[in-house]
C-alpha cells in the first residue's frame, strides 16, 4: 500500500513527462498523426463492436438464450426496472450506503491518521491494532454484522465504513509521516507556532497521499456495498441484482451489474476531478 | 585532545575580529560550542568547542569540509537543534527555540508548495500577526527586490533552483531579521547562476543591515561574499583559522584577480590543504 500511494502520487506530479515521452521517439512522429485518428477510430467501436458481436453470439443459439440474454433483452429489463420506479429507489439506496459509509470512514480515516502521523504514542497504540485488522477482508465481516446489526441499515453503514477507513486511515498516517521536515523547520524559522503546525504545514503536505487514499477508498465503498447488500436489505442495486438472478430474470442481472458499473465510473471521475483540483499546487 | 585546542586559540589570538564588537554588542556569541550526536556506534562529537563572535551588520562566512558541522553549528545558532555544551547568544539574550528575529535559508529552497511566491513570503509576516494586507505588501516590495515581479502568483515547482532559492531569502528577509543564517544556499545552483545570487545577495545586504552568517565550501564565495571567513577543521567541527577580509566594497568578480585578493586564498587554501592532509593521515591510522 505504502509504496502504492507513493507511486500514484509520483505518477500524479509530472504532467511534462508524457509531452517527454512521446518527443523521445522521433522516428514514430510522421505517422503518429495517422496512428492516433486510427486509434481514435477503434476507441469509438470498442463498446458498439462489443454489443453487436453479444446480439449476434446470443441470438445466434451457440449459448443459451435465458443464461446469455442479448443486449436489447437486457435494456428491455432497464426500461422496465426504470418504468417500475424501483430504479430510483434502488439507486438511492445504493448511492446513500455507499456515501455515507464513505464520508464516515475517511473523515475516521483523515482524523486517526493524522493523531497516528502527529504522535508516536498514539501510533504505537493504535497502529499495531490498525494493522491486524486491516488485511481482513470486510466481506468476512458480514456474518458477525448480521450478528450485531441483524438487517439494518446500522449494519451496511459498518461494513461500508469499516472498508473505507484503513486505507483513508494508512495513507493518511504514511502523508502524515512523510511531510518533508525541510517545510517544519522552514516554517519554524518563520515564526509559525508549533500547534499551528498542523493547519499551517502538515495537513497540505499529507494532502497529495490523503487523497489518493481518498480515491481508493472509493472504489473500495462499492466492493463493500455488495457485500453489505447482499447480506440482506430491501432495497439497492445489488439487491435487486439478486432478486432478479433467483427469478432467473438474467437480463434484469446484467442491466443491474451495468448500472453498477456506470454508477461506480462516475463517482470515480468525479472524485479524480474533485482531487486535480484539491491538490491545486500541482 | 589538547593539541588543536591551542591551534584554536592560536588561531584566535592571530586575528583581530573583535575590534568592532568590543565597542558594541556583537549580535552572535558563540562560546565553547559542542554537540554530539547519539550515533547507533555511540556518541558522536559533531562539533568540539567552537567560539566565535560575529559583530552587528558583520559578513561572515564558515569554510569547511563536508560534514565537519558547519549545518549544525548553523542550525544551532537558529534554535533548530540544542548545544550539548557552551552558549549561543544572540543579540545578547539565549537561543532555545526558533526566534522571528533570526532568519535561516537552508541548502535548499523549502519553500511551501502550496503557496504562490508571494503567499510564501508574506508566511512569515502572517504568522507575527500582519494582517493579509500589510503582509502582501512586504512581500510585493521583497518580489521586486529580488527581480521576480512576473512571478510572484507562480507556484514553486514552476520556478528554476535559482529563482525558488530567491524567493527563500526573500521569504527570510519578509520578517526583519536581525540575523540571517544561510546555510549554502547556493550550493546547488551553477557556476553562472550562483555568481549572479553571489551580486543579489550583496546588493540585498545593502539594504537590509542584517548580520549575516554564511555557510559555504566555496573559498572564493566565501572571500567576495565575507568581512570575515572562519575555517573549520574536518569532524569534530572546530575553528582553525579566522582571515579577516579587508577587500574594498562594493565588489564584483573583478576582484576574483587582484593580488590581495589571491593573497588571501592562498592564505586559506593552505590552511585547508594542511588540514586535509592531517584529517587524510589520521583516518588511515585509525
Ligand atoms: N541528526 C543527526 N544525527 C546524527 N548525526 C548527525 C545528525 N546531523 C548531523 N550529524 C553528523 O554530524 C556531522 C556534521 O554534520 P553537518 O550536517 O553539520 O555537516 P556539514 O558541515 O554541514 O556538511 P555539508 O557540507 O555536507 O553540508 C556529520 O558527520 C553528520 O553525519
Ligand atoms: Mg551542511
Amino acid at each position: 500500500m505504502e509504496i502504492g500511494a507513493e507511486a500514484i502520487v509520483q505518477n500524479k506530479t509530472p504532467k511534462r513527462a508524457a509531452v517527454t515521452a512521446g518527443a523521445d521517439r522521433p522516428g514514430r512522429r510522421p505517422t503518429s498523426g495517422r496512428f492516433r485518428r486510427l486509434n481514435v477510430l477503434v476507441g469509438v467501436l470498442s463498446i458498439p463492436l462489443f454489443v453487436i458481436l453479444w446480439e449476434l453470439i446470443s441470438r445466434s443459439g451457440i449459448v443459451n438464450m435465458v443464461l446469455f440474454p442479448p443486449p436489447t433483452v437486457v435494456a428491455a429489463a432497464v426500461l422496465e426496472w426504470m418504468r417500475s420506479g424501483q430504479f430510483f429507489w434502488d439507486v438511492a439506496a445504493s448511492l446513500y450506503r455507499v456515501s455515507a459509509g464513505f464520508l464516515l470512514g475517511s473523515a475516521l480515516g483523515v482524523l486517526l491518521g493524522i493523531l497516528t502521523g502527529q504522535f508516536p504514542v498514539v501510533s504505537s497504540l493504535l497502529s499495531p491494532l490498525f494493522q491486524i485488522l486491516r488485511p481482513i477482508p470486510p466481506i468476512a465481516f458480514v456474518p458477525i454484522v448480521i450478528l450485531w446489526f441483524g438487517l439494518s441499515e446500522a449494519g451496511k453503514l459498518f461494513l461500508v465504513v469499516w472498508g473505507v477507513f484503513f486505507t483513508v486511515w494508512l495513507s493518511t498516517h504514511i502523508g502524515v509521516q512523510k511531510v518533508d521536515r525541510g517545510l517544519i523547520r522552514a516554517a519554524l524559522m518563520l515564526g509559525t507556532p508549533r500547534r499551528q503546525m498542523l493547519q499551517e504545514i502538515i495537513l497540505l503536505g499529507a494532502l497529495p497521499y490523503i487523497v489518493v487514499g481518498l480515491r481508493t477508498a472509493v472504489s473500495i465503498s462499492f466492493y463493500t456495498l455488495v457485500a453489505a447488500e447482499l447480506a440482506g436489505t430491501f432495497a439497492g442495486v445489488v439487491y435487486r441484482i439478486e432478486i432478479a438472478q433467483q427469478n432467473l430474470q438474467t437480463g434484469q442481472v446484467m442491466g443491474g451489474l451495468a448500472a453498477l458499473g456506470l454508477i461506480s465510473f462516475i463517482a470515480d471521475r468525479l472524485f479524480a476531478a474533485l482531487a486535480e483540483r484539491t491538490v491545486w499546487w500541482r | 585532545m589538547s593539541g588543536y585546542r591551542s591551534t584554536t586559540k592560536l588561531a584566535l589570538a592571530s586575528s583581530q575580529p573583535s575590534v568592532k564588537a568590543a565597542s558594541k554588542q556583537p549580535a552572535i556569541q558563540v562560546s565553547n560550542l559542542s554537540i554530539v550526536f547519539d550515533t547507533n556506534r555511540g556518541q558522536m562529537i559533531a562539533v568540539d568547542r567552537v567560539s566565535f563572535d560575529v559583530a552587528a551588520g558583520e559578513f561572515v562566512c564558515i569554510v569547511g569540509p563536508s560534514g565537519c558541522g558547519k549545518s549544525t553549528v548553523l542550525n544551532t545558532i537558529a534554535g533548530l537543534e540544542l548545544p550539548f555544551e557552551g552558549e549561543i547568544l544572540v543579540e545578547g539574550s539565549p537561543v532555545g527555540n526558533p526566534r522571528p528575529d533570526i532568519g535561516m535559508v537552508f541548502q535548499q529552497p523549502h519553500l511551501f508548495p502550496w503557496k504562490s511566491v508571494r503567499r510564501n513570503i508574506a508566511h512569515g509576516p502572517r504568522m507575527l500577526g500582519r494582517s493579509a494586507k500589510e503582509a502582501c505588501a512586504i512581500a510585493d516590495d521583497l518580489i521586486a527586490m529580488i527581480g521576480l515581479k512576473r512571478f510572484a502568483d507562480a507556484y514553486p515547482n514552476t520556478l528554476s533552483g535559482g529563482m525558488q532559492q530567491r524567493v527563500a531569502i526573500a521569504r527570510a528577509l519578509a520578517n526583519e531579521p536581525r540575523v540571517l543564517l544561510m546555510d549554502e544556499p547556493f550550493g546547488a545552483l551553477d557556476a553562472q547562476t550562483r555568481a549572479v545570487m553571489q551580486d543579489n545577495l550583496l546588493e540585498l545586504r545593502d539594504r537590509i543591515k542584517a548580520t549575516i552568517v554564511f555557510v559555504t565550501h566555496d573559498i572564493d564565495e566565501a572571500i567576495v561574499l565575507a568581512d570575515r571567513v572562519l575555517i573549520m577543521s574536518a569532524g569534530p567541527g572546530r575553528i582553525l583559522r579566522e582571515v579577516a577580509v579587508n577587500l574594498p566594497r562594493p565588489r564584483s568578480s573583478a576582484i576574483l584577480i587582484e593580488p590581495t585578493y589571491l593573497a588571501l586564498k592562498r592564505d586559506c587554501l593552505e590552511v585547508i590543504r594542511a588540514e586535509g592532509l592531517r584529517a587524510f593521515n589520521q583516518s588511515d591510522s585509525s
